[in-house]
């Protein structure tokens, strides 16, 4: 909580001989993070990177053929439904025994398939070609085989008449119209110059017999009867997948595993008889990593634990409780917090529901977001994607209970006032009550923000201890302090000038000098204070001071958003019930009936559009306060991801 | 500029429709502000998001960002009617 998960560096050496061992062995246990080691070339007796075991290659060879196979059937491992898990050894024997007639199979369907696919374009083509020719009354022999005579065929703009001896067709049935003419050789300059000033265009003559028509039905029952043949094959791809998808992905699964095995000693530094690694395993795990390598070399195996140096070559963790943990999706769109830092993620968990659901409050909305998340986990398969449907749902609780608070449901009111402020606005005649109270969520919502950036400020404070060593760290801390009382002490000073609904009133307090009171006097105090704490960390750092205000007025937009949002679903509701159906249903005519339809549809659609803005502006806008506005004064990040080796097995069982 | 013929409401039903029309103009520009601000952003996201797609998250927040700008055009909309 509040930190990422301890590790502990380890340094492994053991003779080459027990490098398999010691590889299956971390493999297995599948918490041992290693640090990819790097050869430092000046030292010429200096250590080099191992060689990968044998079988390497043959591993690799055979997992291109699995997923080639696996892309020809279009199976995703990713996204495939665990239905039964296969023993690792006899997925082993079935690669030997299954996976080659497998794969013949699958080539000979895919080799099948694409002659298919060829001959189908082909018949395609000639069809196309035949199409014009089909529209005059000739035979294809007819158009070839002259010598004294010029065959024009062509599209044209429109008929033409030619002066001399001639015989001409012309069709307008097909598209572009279709001329063909004979004339003698000696006339064919003349002709040709007629023609090409209707716009004539020569399509060449297919190489074919017959009459066209006959051979355009011949070449279009060839396409269809390819199309059948394709799809038959296509089925039988299908029925391969069905079949064997279990035994491909088990395939995939080992493979992949025999080749991250195989290759491990391209990551070791070796010499001549060892081979050394360094890594990192979470604190509680490092005895028993020691203790089982130990136990399966017979003890010729040297483990030291190293001093951790540099924070940013820790791989980073999340260690959170279970309902903050599907929040690391967005901690990571982000950046992954680095060792040493807080992590946030505990408190985005928390706040972040409760600004969507401040934003996004009705009743109606949260409902269709929450069987949405719930809905989708169904089909999603990523591990990502199913903890954004999480985050997406807890949000949407959190977006109920705003609703029944704020009385909403879908735009309109719940039959109780709202129990925390209104925020019904006078659109068509649905106006009850006091009208929204504009005014006090606005200051709500700039409260939030003051105390979610005082937050973000002490966690910067904390954090400058981390970042920073000796008399920097201590500059740090004081300029985060000194943003902090620069902020409060211009609130302080606004308090004593102007008395603002839901906030301390600080006008009425004793006048010192020139006219201000004692408040205003402690705020510029504090505000001097607080530049001077800056300006000793970087002076420069003193031209961000108006973002001080922005960002705290940037909170306005969990009110100003959510706002919009109840204003279109009021308008919706207003033209699609009170002037649509409403109006209809006191005397209903055929015609009404017809309005009252087209009023639900614009209540559907109104209210559907509505669903996704809610949705974008609020996920949208409440992340961004987290990240533009509370991150910048505390969170680095930039941690490497924790990424052990190993392997969890989806497919298989041991 | 006084014109006699007005009475007491017409002025109070004009200064309503004054304020309408500041809060359309709030809202309007400040619309057009972010979407300017938002068409250079955005077309580099989509380009570098193309380009990789783990910098999406980023990108589309960086796209949002001048979101801010109409959000306090809607913030002096909504304190001009209320």
């Amino acid at each position: 909580m509040l930190r990422p998960e301890q590790m502990r560096r380890l340094l492994i050496a053991t003779p080459k001989g027990e490098i398999e061992t010691i590889i299956s062995e971390l493999y297995r246990h599948n918490v041992y993070h290693i640090e990819d080691f790097v050869p430092e070339s000046e030292s010429a007796e200096a250590l080099s990177i191992g060689h990968p075991l044998p079988g390497a290659s043959d591993a690799a060879s055979a997992l291109i053929k699995v997923r080639a196979i696996e892309n020809a059937c279009g199976i995703d491992p990713d996204n495939v439904e665990i239905r039964t898990k296969l023993p690792a050894s006899k997925v082993r024997a079935m690669i030997e025994t299954d996976l080659p007639s497998i794969q013949k199979e699958v080539e000979d369907l895919v080799a099948t398939r694409s002659k298919l696919e060829a001959r189908q374009k082909e018949h395609e083509q000639r069809a196309r070609e035949l199409e014009p020719f089909a529209a005059v009354p000739l035979d294809l022999e007819l158009y070839r085989g002259y010598t004294r005579f010029t065959v024009f065929t062509g599209h044209i703009m429109h008929d033409v008449s030619i002066d001399v001896p001639h015989e001409k067709y012309f069709s307008d049935k097909v598209d572009g119209n279709m001329i063909v003419v004979v004339v003698a050789n000696e006339h064919r300059e003349e002709v040709e110059r007629t023609l090409l000033d209707a716009g004539f265009q020569v399509i060449p003559i297919p190489e074919e017999t017959g009459a066209p028509a006959d051979r355009l039905a011949a070449h279009i029952d060839e396409t269809r009867q390819a199309n059948t043949e394709i799809a038959a094959v296509n089925e039988k791809i299908a029925g391969v997948r069905e079949r064997h998808t279990d035994l491909l992905v088990a395939c995939d699964e080992l493979l992949t595993a025999d080749v991250e095995r195989a290759e491990a000693p391209l990551r070791f530094a070796t010499t001549e008889e060892t081979f050394i690694t360094e890594g990192w395993v979470p604190g509680d795990q490092a005895e028993r990593i020691r203790d089982a390598l130990e136990r399966v070399t017979g003890g010729r195996v040297y483990i030291e634990e190293l001093e951790i140096e540099d924070d940013s070559r820790v791989p980073v963790e999340y260690e959170n409780p279970s309902f903050a943990s599907p929040t690391q999706v967005l901690m990571d769109i982000y950046a992954r917090p680095r060792y040493s830092e807080l992590d946030p993620t505990l408190m985005v968990a928390v706040v972040f529901p409760i600004f969507f659901g401040l934003i996004l409050g009705d009743v109606g909305y949260g409902a269709i977001l929450l069987a949405l998340s719930l809905g989708l986990r169904k089909f999603l398969k990523g591990d990502e994607g199913r903890m954004l449907l999480k985050v997406l749902s807890y949000a949407s609780i959190s977006s109920i209970i705003f609703g029944i608070l704020y009385s909403e449901f879908f735009g309109a009111a719940l039959p109780w006032p709202a129990l925390f402020f209104s925020r019904h606005l006078n659109i068509g005649v649905a106006a009850g009550g006091h009208g929204p109270q504009v005014a006090e969520l606005m200051v709500l919502a700039i409260w939030i923000g003051i105390l979610h950036i005082t937050l973000g400020r002490i966690l910067g404070m904390v954090n400058a201890r981390k970042f920073h060593h000796g008399k920097h760290a201590a500059k740090a801390a004081i300029a985060n302090a000194g943003w902090l009382g620069t902020m409060w002490g211009i609130i302080i000073m606004i308090w004593a000038f102007y008395a603002i609904p839901l906030m301390p009133d600080l006008t009425g307090l004793p006048v010192v000098v020139m006219g201000f009171n004692v408040a205003a006097v402690a705020g510029a105090v504090l505000l001097v204070a607080g530049i001077i704490g800056i300006a000793q960390e970087n002076p420069l750092e003193l031209v961000e001071l108006p973002s001080i205000i922005s960002h705290v007025l940037s909170y306005a937009r969990l009110v100003a958003v959510g706002l919009s949002s109840v204003a279109i679903a009021m308008v919706v509701n207003f033209i699609a019930i009170g002037m649509m159906i409403q109006p209809q249903l006191e005397a209903i005519t055929p015609v009404g009936v017809i309005i009252i339809i087209f009023g639900i549809l614009v209540l559907l659609l109104g209210h559907l559009l509505n669903t996704a803005l809610g949705l974008l502006g609020g996920g949208l806008h409440s992340i961004r306060l987290h990240y533009v506005e509370f991150f910048t004064k505390f969170y680095k990040g930039g941690g490497k991801k924790y990424n052990p080796f190993g392997m969890k097995s989806k497919f298989m069982e041991e | 500029m006084v014109d006699v013929g007005m009475t007491l409401e017409m002025v109070q039903a004009s200064q309503l429709g004054m304020k309408a029309l500041g809060a359309g103009l709030a809202v309007g520009l400040t619309g057009i502000g972010a979407g300017v601000a938002e068409m250079a952003i955005g077309s580099a996201a989509v380009g570098a998001t193309a380009e990789n797609r783990d910098v999406f998250g980023l990108v589309l927040l960086l796209t949002v960002i001048p979101e801010t700008i109409v959000i306090f055009g809607l913030v002096v909309a909504l304190l001009l009617l209320f």
